[in-house]
C-alpha cells in the first residue's frame, strides 16, 4: 500500500467499467484506493461499481460503492451528502463520465446533443456544485474532470456533440479553478487520447471478435508510439494530479496521448 | 527511499541553485534520488553542483557532479559520455539550465538574444542530440524540458526569454513525435512564479529595488492561489513525467503556475 493519498476521501463518478475489463475510471478508482484513499466509486450501473469495490477489498483497500446519474441534481447533491456521511470528508472528486457521440451538427438530434451536454459536461458542473462547499470548508479540494483530446483536435470521424462537451469541460474546470485558487481547491483536467477501454469495445459489442481485433489493430496504427494508452495511464496521471505533489498544479490540461494530439495526420 | 525511479540513471543541468536556497534543478535532484535513480548533477558552477550532491548524500542517495556549459557542444558530449562511463545507461535526461535577460526588442541587443538562445534553447538540442542515440540504443528514456509560462504569457518585456521558452516546447514536440516509436518521451514543465534562488537573482532589482522580501510579497500577490510556487513543486511534476506512470504522456506541456497563467488581469 502507498501513502500518496492517506487519510484522504475521493469521490470517482463513472467508477464502474461498461463492459469486461479495466476502463479509465475503474483503474482510478483502484490507484487511488492502493495509495490510501478512501473510495466512493459511484455509477448508474451499481453492478459495475460492485466490481469494482470487489477488485479494491481484494488488494486490502477501502470502498463503498454508490449508484447515480450524475446528469441529475439530486442525484449528485445525495452522492455528495452520502459520501459526507460515510467518511466525513470530500478531497478529491474526479469526474469521469461520459457518453461518446458520433456525427455532425445535421446527423445529431437535438435530443442526442442536450443528452451529451447533460452527461458529459452539466454532471461536472453539478458534481461540483455540491463537493465545492465541503472542500472550502476543510480548506482543501482536489478536482479532476475528464476531457478528451477530442476538445482540441478533430478526428477523420465527426463527434461533435462529444468533442464540444469536452471543450466544455476545460472551460468549466478552468473557471472553478480560478474562483477557487485561494481557497486551496484545485481543479484540472485531464486529456486522454486513444486508450484501450471497455468503453471503445462496447461500441463494437455487436461486431466479430475479428473486427473488434481489427478496430484495435487500426487504433494503434493512428498513435505515434504504435500503441493506444491503457486505463493505467490515466489513473496515474491522476493519481499525481490528486496528490499533494500537484499542490502548485491548477486550472490546467495534462494530456496523456502518447503525442497524438501533437501531429497534423488524422487518425 | 521511494522506488518510482528504481534503477534509472538520470542527468540534471542547472542542478545547482545560483543563490542560497533550493531551486527547481536542485529540487529535482534531490527528489529523483529519494526515489532511487543515480543522479548526475551537472552545473557550470561546479561548487553549486556540489551543494546538492551533499544534500543527496545526507540523505543516502547516490550523486556524481559534473561541470559543463551546456550551451557547448563539448560539453554536452563529455557529460553524457561521462555519465555512461560512470553509470553505464542514461534514462532520463532533465534540462532545467535557463537564464533570463529583461526587455523588449529595441532594448536587447543582439549578443544578449544570441546568449539567451544559446543557453535556453541549443543548450536542449545539444544535450539531446548526444543523449538521445543512447536512449535509442536502449529502448527508453524519458526528457523532461523545463521552459516558462513566458512562453504563452507577457508579464514584463522579456522578448528574449519569452521567444526562447516558447522554442522550448516547440522542440520539446518535435523530439517526441520523432522518437514515440522508439520508447523515448519527451516533455515540457511550464513553471509560473516560483520562489526560488534564481527568481531571486534575476528579479529582485527589476521587480523591486532590490528587496527580496518586497519581491516575494509582489509575486505572492500576483498568484492566484495567494502563494508562488516553490522548487519541490517543479521537481514533482518532473517526477512524474520521467517515471513509468507518465508511459503514455509525451509532446506535451505540464503547467505549474498555480493558475496564473489563466487570468487576463495586467499587474
Amino acid at each position: 500500500m502507498g501513502e500518496r493519498l492517506k487519510g484522504k476521501v475521493a469521490i470517482i463518478a463513472g467508477a464502474g467499467a461498461i463492459g469486461p475489463g479495466m476502463g479509465n475510471g475503474k483503474a482510478t478508482a483502484i490507484v487511488f484506493a492502493r495509495e490510501g484513499a478512501k473510495v466512493m466509486a459511484v455509477d448508474c450501473n451499481p453492478e459495475a461499481a460492485e466490481e469494482t469495490r470487489r477488485l479494491i477489498d481484494q488488494e486490502g483497500g477501502e470502498c463503498t460503492i454508490f449508484k447515480a446519474d450524475v446528469s441529475r441534481d439530486s442525484d449528485c447533491r445525495h452522492m455528495v451528502e452520502n459520501c459526507i456521511r460515510t467518511f466525513g470528508r470530500i478531497d478529491i472528486l474526479h469526474n469521469n463520465v461520459a457518453l461518446g457521440a458520433h456525427g455532425g451538427p445535421v446527423e445529431t438530434s437535438e435530443a442526442d446533443w442536450d443528452r451529451v451536454m447533460n452527461v458529459n459536461l452539466k454532471s461536472m458542473f453539478l458534481a461540483c456544485k455540491y463537493a465545492l462547499p465541503h472542500m472550502e470548508k476543510q480548506g482543501s479540494g482536489a478536482i479532476i474532470n475528464i476531457s478528451s483530446i477530442a476538445a482540441k483536435k478533430t478526428s477523420a470521424y465527426p463527434t461533435l456533440a462529444y468533442a464540444v462537451s469536452k471543450a466544455g469541460v476545460i472551460a468549466l474546470t478552468r473557471e472553478i479553478a480560478m474562483q477557487y485558487a485561494a481557497r486551496g481547491i484545485r481543479a484540472n483536467t485531464i486529456l486522454p487520447g486513444q486508450m484501450k477501454t471497455p468503453r471503445v469495445a462496447y461500441y463494437y459489442k455487436d461486431a466479430l471478435d475479428e473486427e473488434v481485433e481489427e478496430m484495435w489493430r487500426r487504433r494503434d496504427a493512428m498513435c505515434p508510439t504504435g500503441k493506444q494508452g491503457e486505463p493505467w495511464d490515466i489513473a496515474y496521471a491522476a493519481l499525481f494530479l490528486a496528490s499533494d505533489e500537484a499542490k502548485y498544479i491548477t486550472g490546467t490540461t495534462l494530456i496523456v496521448d502518447g503525442g497524438l494530439s501533437s501531429t497534423t495526420k488524422s487518425w | 527511499m521511494g522506488e518510482r525511479l528504481k534503477g534509472k540513471v538520470a542527468i540534471v543541468t542547472g542542478a545547482g541553485s545560483v543563490l542560497a536556497g533550493i531551486g527547481n534543478g536542485k529540487a529535482t535532484a534531490v527528489v529523483f534520488a529519494r526515489e532511487g535513480a543515480k543522479v548526475m548533477a551537472v552545473d557550470y558552477n561546479l561548487e553549486a553542483a556540489e551543494e546538492t550532491r551533499r544534500l543527496i548524500d545526507e540523505e543516502g542517495g547516490e550523486c556524481i557532479t559534473f561541470k559543463a556549459d551546456v550551451s557547448r557542444a563539448g560539453d554536452c558530449q563529455s557529460m553524457v559520455e561521462t555519465c555512461l562511463q560512470k553509470f553505464g545507461r542514461i534514462d532520463i535526461l532533465h534540462n532545467n539550465v535557463g537564464i533570463v535577460q529583461w526587455g523588449g526588442v529595441v532594448e536587447t541587443d543582439e549578443e544578449t538574444w544570441d546568449r539567451v538562445m544559446a543557453v535556453n534553447v541549443k543548450s536542449i538540442f545539444l544535450t539531446g542530440k548526444y543523449a538521445v542515440p543512447h536512449m535509442e540504443k536502449q529502448g527508453s528514456g524519458a526528457i523532461v524540458n523545463i521552459a516558462s509560462v513566458a512562453a504563452i504569457r507577457t508579464t514584463l518585456p522579456n522578448c528574449a526569454y519569452s521567444a526562447s521558452k516558447a522554442a522550448v516546447i516547440a522542440l520539446t514536440r518535435d523530439m517526441a513525435l520523432q522518437y514515440a516509436p522508439k520508447g523515448i518521451r519527451v516533455n515540457a514543465i511550464l513553471p509560473g512564479l516560483m520562489k526560488t534562488p534564481q527568481a531571486e537573482y534575476y528579479n529582485k532589482d527589476a521587480w523591486a529595488g532590490g528587496d527580496t522580501a518586497e519581491l516575494w510579497r509582489r509575486r505572492d500577490a500576483m498568484s492566484p492561489t495567494g502563494k508562488q510556487g516553490e522548487g519541490w513543486d517543479t521537481a514533482y511534476a518532473a517526477l512524474y513525467l520521467a517515471s513509468d506512470e507518465a508511459k503514455y504522456v509525451t509532446g506535451t506541456t505540464l503547467i505549474v503556475d498555480g493558475g496564473f497563467s489563466n487570468t487576463t488581469k495586467s499587474w
